[in-house]
Order: C-alpha cells, then structure tokens, then sequence
C-alpha cells in the first residue's frame, strides 16, 4: 500500500491496537496478577526442584508430537493431493475427522485401551499365558505416550494447510518439475515440499501451540508437563499467581514458534506467478501400492477415531450407561460455541485484513492473537476471574457469559486466521496490483476482490473455531454462569471422579457435534480439490 | 477503506450484542416471586443424585438451590473474585484441606450453633466452626491375597519396607489424596520420617504414578503390582458395578485398611460443607446443611460415591460389604490443610512424580 491518506492510517491503526487489547487482556492481567501476586514459598521451590523437568519434558513432548504430526499429515496430504488410488475421495475427507475428538477425550480411551488391565494387554496375556510382569508393552502412560495421542488430534492441522497447499501449487511450479524429469520421491523433496513449506509451518505452529496449552491429556497420562505443573501450582500449593508465572514459559515457547514459522516463511517468499493455480493430474497407482496407500490411510483414521470412539461405545455399554440430561449440556456446548466463534471470527477477520492491506501494523495483534492461543485454558480463566475482581461485580448471568466468550476469542483467534490468511495468500500478487490500477480501494476493494478470495477461507475459519470450542474445557469451567454446563464439563466431571464410563456419553456427544462441522469442512477441502482439477 | 474498519468492527458489535440478548438465561427464567429464598451452592462434587438430592431438599422447604459445580480452587478463586458481591451461601468440597483453604482465604464464617455441633463429633469439624464434615473416605490398601497376607500390610510404615520392591501402584502426588494422607503423615511421624516412608514407596513403586486410583486397583487385579493405595469407595464402586469386568476386578483384590501405628487409627478424610462469609442467610444456610446430616441426607450423599456416612452405623450402600472395620484417626482435620503444602514439597524432594 503506497502513500496511504494518513487518517485513515491512524484510524485503522487505533482499531487493531484495540483489538489487540481485547484480545490480549486477559493474559497481561493473569500475568500482571502473577508477576504483582506471585513469588509465595512454592514459586521459589517449583524454581528449584522442577522447573527443569517440567521445561525439558515439555519441549520433549513438543519435539515428538510436532515429528509425528509431520509424518502422518505431510505424506498423507501428498499422496492424497497427487495421486489416485482406491478410495481416494473418501479418505481425503476422512482424514480430518479427527479434528473432532478431543485430545482428553482420546486420551481417556486410549489409557483404557492400552493399558495393562485394558483389551489389548488382557487379550496379550490370555493368548500367551503370561503374567502382567513378564512382557514389555509399549507404555501410553509416557511422554511418548503423550506425543502419541497429541499426534493423532493434532494432525489434522497440518494436513489441511499441507493439502490445501499441494493442491493448490500453481499449475506452472509442479508441471515445470516434472517435465524436468521429477517424480515420486525427487518432486516431492524438491518441488512439492518447498513451495509448501510456509503452509505446513503454519498448521505445524498451531499444532504445536496446541499441544504446549494441553493440560487434559498429559493430566490423564500422568506426564509432567508445564501446563500440568501450572494446575499443580495452583491446586497443590494454592498459588495461582504462581501458576500466571509459569504460564509466561509457554507463551515465551509460542513466541518462539511464531517467530521460527514467520521467519522461515519470509525465506521461502514463494510468490504464486499464476493465478491458475490448480491440481496437476492425479497419478494413478498400481494396485499393489495403491492398496498400500489406502492401508496407510485406514491405519491412521483407526488408530486416531475408530478404535477409540468404539471403545468407548462398547464402555457405555457394557455399564449399562443411561443417556440422562444431556440434551441441557449439548444446547449450552452448541451456544457458547456458536457465540465464541462469532467473536474469534470478527477478531481473526480484522487481524487478516489488516496485516493484508499494512504489514507492518499488524504485529500487535498477530503476538496478542499468539499469547492468548499458547496461554492454557486455566491461565486465561484466572485472568477472566482478575478482570472479574476488577469489575466488582458476580460471575453470573449475562456478565459471566460475555466473560467467558471474550476468553475465547482470546484463546481462539489465533486459529481463527491461519485459514483465512491462507486463502488470501493464494491470490498473486498481480492481482492486487490490477484492483488498485483500476482504482478499486477501500470498500469496494473489500466486497469485489478480497471478499471473494476469503469466503472459503472464511467458512474453514469458523467451523475450525466452532470445533475448537466446543473441545474446550478449562476456561468454560471456570467461567461458565449458572446452569450452562457445557457437555466438555459434563465429561470431565464424571472423568476426573473415574467414573469413564459415565464420562463416554459426552464424550462421544463432543465428538458427534463436531463431526457435523468437520465433514461440512473437509467436504469444502475436498471440493476446492475437484473444482481446481 | 475509509469506511471498511469502523463499519466492519460495529457489525461484529451489533451481531454479538444481539446474539448476547437473545440467548436466554436460565439463570434468570425463574420469576422473583416463584421462590422466596433461594441458596446458592458453590459445589466441587459431581454426582446425578446430588441433583436428586436439592430437589428433596426444595420440596421439603420450599428454597430454590442454585449449584454451580467446579473443582475446589477454581470456585475458591471465583468466590475471591466475586468478593462481597458473591452469591454463595454454601461451599461443598470433598476434601478437609481444601475446606481449610476457603477458611484461610477468609471466605467462609464461624457459625456456633449448637444443633450443628450436636451432630458433627469435634474430629469431623473445624475447631472453630467453619466448616462440618458430611460424609467419610478412607485412604487404604488394596492387595492381590495370593502374594501378601493382611499381616504383612497392616500399618503405614510395612509399605515401605524393601520386601514390597516393585509391588506399590500409586497414582500420582499431586492428587489431593496423596497430599491429604501425607499431610497427616508429616503430623503423626514428623517430616523426616514422612520423608523417609515417601522414599521407601518411590523405591518400590511397580510403575511411575499414573491413572487414577480405580486404574491402580485394575493394576494389582491384572497382576502388575502386588498391592495399591487407593480410597475406599473407588474399590466400592468396581464392586458394585454393572460391568462383569469390574466385578471381577474386585473378586480378585482384598482390602486393608492400614493405621499409622501404635493406635493411632486409620486415614479418614471428610467431604464437609462451609458457609460462606457472604451467606445472607446463615440459618437457612445451617438448615441445609442438618438436612445433608439426617438419615435422608446421609443416604442420598453416599448412595451413589459410595462414601462413608458421617457417623459409624449399619451401611446402606451396596458395595462395601467387604470394607474391613477400622479405628479413626483423632487429629484435628485442619492439619490436612495446613500441612499440604509441604507434604507436596516433600514428595517433590522424594522423587513421587
């Protein structure tokens, strides 16, 4: 943008630093609140003693899960995105189903499935006549354990950006390496991988930032992680300033991520030379390979959605669970969401078009948008309750509704804008260049030419926030007025008490409603591959 | 552009602000003449019967409950924040250290009266009546009876002995219960000798802490560790359940419950009731919590957790029928409280994950 009226400069400038305000107040005040509050006795011990370990474990369960995220989404997106093989269409949808189950969620079956009084270690014992003690079996209570189900909730992440950037590759990039004579493997490292490397950092770093606010699964599995030694901070040593404080450390290693995935994006600079960006022509695999790749394919789908959502189907029933009042708790999970994802979006939507029409102002809400989405669901809810104190007023009602949807947008924007920053990045750069020649600016530049380019990116947006907050838990727990128990609090109360099989009904409810979302989503991917064919 | 922002960030305000009004609010469906007193419940329990148990309740006096259901510090926390403009009148938690801390936090108020203190023994109460106890867990043993005899297990101090190498499933030290047992530890034997016993677990822990207690007990049915510490009603509850597999689970462990030596009975810990220091209404408040204590009340709380009821009486509650009889630690229940935070310091130290 040259030479912009300085007004308007300033006007769009005072609007974002106030969002970014909107969005990031709830973290300063837990931070504020934990920097003024904190540094009781249990501060200096959690310094001594286990500040370490949690920090280590943490970047340890990050290293593995971000590895396993790359390697189940980055070859599957490709395969999906360039060759055909049995089932193809269906599986390319398919894969992202798991976008709807709940790390926790996938925790508690899996925990209950793998463990050594669960199926497969019994079924192991009575086929083999040996005793629990005399065999090694691969322990889900475990830092890889952790990477392992964080891995198989979160891949979904960077398949979509992967996919969504293989497909999309401009026509001229992929046909140019193959006439060079690339294929298989060499186009794949040399062309395919490259070109999308900014997309899949991008999904990568909200998996990650994901995985670093996890407190359910790595609580369940019993792993030390920083977002557990938040909660224990407060719950053991009753010092929740001191739990804001160790927050500061994730949204430190957010930070980070954003910057490495920002940096490493610039570097690339991959600049789409035509517009016609499309799928090249799917190659046929031969049979043999081509049932190799739809095993791959189900092997993935079983392990991250159909063998614990069955586990639990068979949980319920073999207690005999009754389906009571879980009609209250899913029309509550459905409002807030739809309300939460109402703000997120507005916030993502400014955020995007602001960095798109001025780089260089857009950073305070870009690190606003990231501190809220590292920070965990407890840290943000404590900050809710410090804005509460502030305002002098009762959580309940209308105020603690509107407490809580603000929470989410501060939590959720971040997710919120990847899709949509997408979907305007795959337009050249030409293209921009025509609108301002033909003097197409301001609103009208926004209703003709950017809105376009957004409305898939916008509808991938919104029902990715939508799922999201329907998974969340902490801050709705918090937060939530009277008699809007949300079907992820339901769940966890019974969870928490052991009571899982209680827990199932909820749990698979989370699930079926994000389902919905989530096919509606894929089948956008997968039509968006079709229509560029 | 000059109209784009401002045009765009009042849509989203006007979209949320009608969205906002139109949700309804079930808080506020009731009409104000409906109910003349209603009781604001901040609960940290989850059962379906406690609902069954506040609709007894509303029926029998005519005040409407409101609960709202967290975990203890996070209502803590909401009642700081609300500070004097709070709603609630009642405070349930299950856990006495987590009732002292809403007392530390100055949150909830002395109340004499004498028919509460009729009902509550002093051990099952704040010293200052802050808070009653309402019903009881115990912390104990469950054991696989093919590789240890009651004898070998019947005080604290043998779980540490190094012939149970590799035999203790134990969940994790941050859960309250742990923290609770080893805060009454650190009482009764004195820090070293808690910290001693701590090590003497950790060294013979058949696994790193994970899962929940009712997992522990599956641990020893499946035979991956010889016994677990668990509390009693997670035992209770595999034993009362409607699945075959659990029941089974059951069959195959005994229960022990183990003192701290020397008649110094056993570790009981209380879900109690505290009024809160804002409760307008301190005896309707104090009515409520007489009625958790009658035999209706006692019936409806421990039905479904399988707790203990307040009082020693003929149990109604299936599933503990096996639950072995024991002698009751005396100590005051603020000491759960007071000394948490080091008994979670010293397992830190320990090395108890």
């Amino acid at each position: 943008m040259r030479q912009p009226p300085p007004l308007v400069l300033d006007r769009t400038i005072a609007l974002q630093i106030t969002l970014a305000g909107v969005i990031a107040l709830p973290v300063l005040a837990a931070i504020w609140f934990g920097v003024t509050a904190g540094g009781g006795s249990a501060w200096s011990h959690i310094v001594t003693n286990r500040l370490l370990p949690y920090t280590t474990i943490t970047l340890g369960v990050l290293c593995l899960t971000g590895l396993l995220v790359c390697l189940i989404a980055i070859p599957l997106a490709w395969l999906v995105s360039l060759y055909d093989f049995p089932l193809r269409g269906v599986m390319e949808w398919a894969l992202v189903l798991p976008l709807a189950m709940p790390g926790y969620v996938l925790a508690y079956a899996w925990a209950d499935l793998a463990g050594v009084a669960g199926p497969l270690q019994s079924g192991l014992r009575d086929l083999t006549g040996w005793s629990a003690r005399d065999y090694w079996f691969p322990d889900i209570f475990s830092l890889a354990g952790l990477a392992f189900i964080l891995g198989l909730t979160l891949y979904p992440y960077v398949y979509i950006t992967a996919r969504a950037a293989f497909t999309t590759q401009s026509l001229a990039t992929l046909e140019a390496g193959r006439c060079l004579g690339e294929s298989g493997l060499r186009l794949f490292w040399r062309v395919g991988l490259p070109a999308a490397r900014p997309a899949i950092l991008a999904g990568l770093s909200l998996a990650l930032m994901e995985a670093a606010a996890d407190f359910g699964a790595a609580d369940y599995l019993g792993i030390q992680t920083l977002g557990v030694g938040i909660v224990r901070a407060w719950s053991s040593f009753g010092e929740p300033a001191t739990a804001a404080r160790l927050a500061l450390i994730l949204i430190m290693i957010a930070f980070a991520f954003l910057l490495v995935s920002k940096l490493s994006a610039g570097a690339a600079g991959s600049q789409h030379t035509s517009y016609r960006w499309t799928t090249p022509s799917r190659k046929l695999l031969s049979t043999p390979s081509g049932l190799g790749v739809l095993g791959a394919c189900l092997l993935c789908l079983t392990l991250a959605f159909g063998l614990p959502v069955m586990r639990l189907i068979w949980l319920s029933l073999a207690n005999d669970v009754s389906p009571a009042q879980l009609w209250s708790p899913l029309s509550s999970s459905l409002i807030l969401a739809a309300l939460g994802t109402g703000l997120a979006f507005a916030c993502a939507l400014v955020l995007v078009l602001a960095s798109h029409y001025s780089r260089t102002t857009a950073w305070p809400m870009r690190l606003a948008s990231a501190a809220g989405y590292a920070a965990p669901g407890v840290v943000l809810g404590l900050g809710g309750l410090f804005l509460l104190r502030a305002s002098g007023q009762a959580l309940t009602g209308g105020l603690a509704l509107g407490l809580l949807v603000w929470i989410y947008a501060t939590r959720f924007t971040a997710a919120g804008t990847e899709p949509l920053m997408a979907a305007l990045s795959r337009a050249p750069a030409s293209l921009d260049q025509a609108a301002r020649s033909l003097g197409v600016t301001g609103s009208r530049r926004f209703w003709r030419v950017d809105l376009p380019l957004l409305a898939p990116g916008a509808l991938a947006g919104s029902l990715i926030l939508f799922v999201e907050i329907l998974k969340e838990l902490p801050a709705t727990l918090m937060l939530r007025p009277f008699g809007w128990d949300t079907l992820a609090v339901r769940a966890h109360a019974y969870a928490s008490d052991e009571r899982l099989a209680s827990a199932t009904l909820p749990a698979l409810l989370i699930t079926v409603s994000g389902l919905i979302p989530v096919i509606i989503l894929s089948r956008q991917i997968a039509r968006t591959g079709r229509r560029n064919k | 552009m000059t109209q784009f922002f401002p045009r765009l960030a009042l849509l989203a305000a006007l979209a949320l602000a009608g969205c906002t009004a139109q949700t309804p609010d079930p808080a506020n469906t009731d009409s104000p003449e409906a109910a003349a007193k209603t009781l604001t419940i901040y609960s940290a329990r989850h059962y379906d019967t406690d609902q069954v148990l506040y609709d007894a309740y509303e029926a029998q006096s005519g005040v409407a409950i409101e609960v709202r259901e967290a975990g203890a510090d996070q209502l803590l926390e909401t009642l700081r924040a609300e500070g004097s403009n709070s709603p609630a009148d009642l405070v349930i938690a299950s856990d006495a250290g987590a009732l002292w801390r809403f007392q530390q936090a100055g949150l909830t108020q002395g109340v004499e009266t004498d028919r509460l203190n009729a009902l509550v023994p002093d051990r099952y109460r704040s010293a200052d009546g802050h808070w009653f106890g309402l019903s009881r867990r115990v912390r104990l043993v469950a054991y696989d009876p093919e590789r240890f005899s009651a004898e070998d297990l019947q005080s604290w101090a043998k779980l540490a002995s190094p012939d149970k190498a590799g035999e203790i499933c134990v969940r994790s030290s941050s859960n309250i219960y742990n923290l609770s047992l080893m805060a009454e530890m650190i009482e009764r034997l004195g820090p070293d000798t808690a910290e001693a016993w701590a090590r003497g677990i950790v060294a013979n822990m058949a696994r790193n802490p994970q899962g929940g207690d009712t997992d522990q007990i599956r641990a020893v049915a499946a035979g991956q560790c010889g016994l677990a510490i668990v509390n009693h009603y997670y035992w209770a509850r595999l034993a009362d359940s409607a699945s075959a597999d659990d029941q089974s689970v059951a069959a195959r462990t005994a229960l022990l419950v183990p003192d701290f030596g020397d008649g110094m009975g056993a570790h009981v810990n209380l879900t109690g009731a505290a009024i809160t220091a804002t409760a307008d209404d301190v005896d309707a408040a104090a009515d409520f919590i007489v009625f958790l204590l009658s035999p209706e009340g006692q019936r409806l709380l421990t039905m479904e957790t399988k707790e203990l009821p307040l009082l020693d009486g003929p149990l109604q509650t299936a599933g503990l029928e096996r639950l072995p009889a024991f002698t009751a630690s005396d100590i005051p229940p603020d000491i759960l409280g007071e000394n948490q935070a080091a008994a979670q310091r010293l397992f830190d130290r320990a090395g108890w994950n």
